[in-house]
């Protein structure tokens, strides 16, 4: 079995996310890792061969920062530009509902790849939906407690003190997403799509209207109807 | 081997920097000039270059007029010291004597110490992007010689030596101090943190030294190095672990129940 589907460009497709959101995605891909390597180097013990990777602890802990401002480029980027679309995300995160609820249990048998049959999901499911609030807030957190202890001098005490273990769990939440959120948006079967969605903007329509029912009959359903009169 | 530390009594202190000057010779530490702050104190705190300060307190005694506090200030060697329980580089040990010992070699310079230390002590020297602080002179003190401080100091004020014996030279002293004229006169450093190796004889209560008084590792120091350190970060195994099952379950899964369709169809 392929790793992932096989890109079809014969097929209708629909655009599932823009430039900028994956501009977005892929820039906190990139600084994200780079920041998780290098910061691992402090949460772990006995591991200067990741160190050493980055030109030793120095190293490790310029690319740290220089990762931190790229990510927080992205973030002004993403929120400035694409406005628009963070709101319409948010605005999604907030239709959770009995749907997303009955999806996140029923979830862990689709997980281990047992057939399941899923209410219909709006553009993003339900835990599309958990993940898009824990993480972005993990990252937020990692932003403000990374520059609190980058610039200590600055702030009070206390603050730098709290900012060191909210540091570590935001770090922990994060990469736990980060790690779900990469092999289901890859390599899980059920996910089928999803990657081509942010790799290349856009999903097969029978795959939007049969994962995504809800947000595809609000998106397109009725564009669709209009091509065929 | 018992605890070799230093006794510092207030009430023999003139204030002269001996101490300071000296601790800046041996330890080859190049001077660093801060603006005048309106007081006789050389500088705001310890720094990267100043492991050791002697602090000016002034204040309005309503029968004897303007008087001052001194105190030297540097690390005080605690027992059971945050700094080495927060250092993610092992920088920091205990030597058989009794000083917190910091190895520059093994510092990456993350301050965490700094933000950990009840008294804020270890400080970050940009240059070499390393922490510093008072080593209690451990090159000395090993060479069998006393701290710099110690020997330097003019008026006895510093002494060093086994801290049971300084213990009790120092009770001694503050029931002496107590009866003649210092009737708040007290140790520090005998309990404070479980024991600090430096020992003070203060000739008032300790906050009147801008000493805390009654130092603590913070809650989030304590939380953060004995919980989230040591448990919180297994989800993230958990989370590969858990990719890594599904991965195998859902391929032999799909083999029995047949394969996702075109298009991710069941």
């Amino acid at each position: 079995m392929a790793l992932i589907p096989e890109y079809r460009a014969d097929v209708p497709r629909v655009e599932r996310f823009n430039f900028l959101a994956r501009f977005s995605h892929w820039g906190h891909t990139v600084t994200f890792l780079l920041c998780l390597f290098t910061g691992l180097v402090l949460f772990l013990d006995g591991v200067n061969w990741l160190a050493a990777i980055f030109g030793g602890y120095a190293g490790a802990g310029l690319v740290h920062r220089i990762a931190a401002v790229g990510m927080t480029i992205v973030i002004v980027i993403g929120g400035v530009f694409g406005f628009k679309g963070v709101i319409e995300w948010i605005k999604d995160l907030l239709r959770f509902g009995k749907n997303d609820i009955i999806f996140v249990m029923k979830f862990p048998l689709e997980f281990l790849g047992f057939p399941v049959k899923m209410p219909p999901q709006t553009r993003f499911n339900g835990g599309e939906k958990g993940n898009s609030m824990l993480t972005p807030t993990s990252v937020m957190l990692l932003v403000l407690s990374g520059y609190i202890m980058w610039f200590p001098a600055i702030f009070p005490g206390g603050l730098v003190r709290v900012a060191y273990w909210t540091h570590d769990i935001a770090m922990v939440l994060a990469t736990f997403m980060v790690c779900m959120h990469g092999y289901l948006g890859s390599f899980h079967p059920g996910s089928g799509e999803s990657f081509w969605g942010m790799w290349k903007g856009t999903v097969r329509a029978d795959w939007a209207q049969h994962h995504h029912a809800i947000w595809y009959e609000e998106a397109y359903g009725d564009k669709d109807q209009d091509k065929t009169e | 081997m018992a605890n070799l530390t230093n006794l510092y009594d207030v009430s023999k202190c003139t204030a002269c920097r001996g101490c300071q000057v000296a601790c800046k010779d041996w330890n080859q530490l190049p001077a660093v000039i801060e603006p005048f702050k309106g007081n006789y104190q050389t500088h705001k705190d310890t720094n990267g270059d100043t492991f050791t300060i002697v602090k000016f307190m002034e204040y309005e005694d309503p029968v004897d007029g303007v008087q001052w506090n001194f105190l030297k200030y540097q690390c005080m060697h605690c027992f059971d010291p945050a700094c080495m329980k927060v250092c993610p580089r092992q920088a920091y040990s205990k030597t058989e004597w009794g000083a917190t010992f910091h190895d520059p070699d093994k510092c990456i310079g993350c301050q965490y110490c700094t933000y950990a230390c009840p008294f804020e002590v270890p400080k970050y020297r940009k240059r070499e992007d390393k922490i510093t602080k008072c080593t209690l002179c451990v090159d000395r003190v090993e060479a069998g010689l006393t701290p710099a401080c110690a020997r330097t100091c003019p008026t006895g004020a510093l002494t060093f030596g086994p801290r049971d014996e300084l213990l009790q030279v120092a009770e001694e002293r503050v029931k002496f101090l107590r009866v003649n004229g210092f009737p708040n006169a007290t140790i520090y450093g005998k309990l404070e943190l479980g024991g600090l190796n430096k020992l003070y004889v203060l000739t008032d209560t300790p906050d009147k030294f801008d000493l805390p008084l009654n130092p603590k590792v913070s809650g989030n120091t304590v939380f953060w190095q004995d919980w989230i350190q040591p448990y919180f970060g297994w989800l993230i195994p958990l989370a590969l672990a858990g990719s890594a099952t599904s991965f195998i379950t859902t391929r032999i899964l799909a083999s029995k129940h047949g394969a996702h369709g075109e298009g991710g169809h069941e």
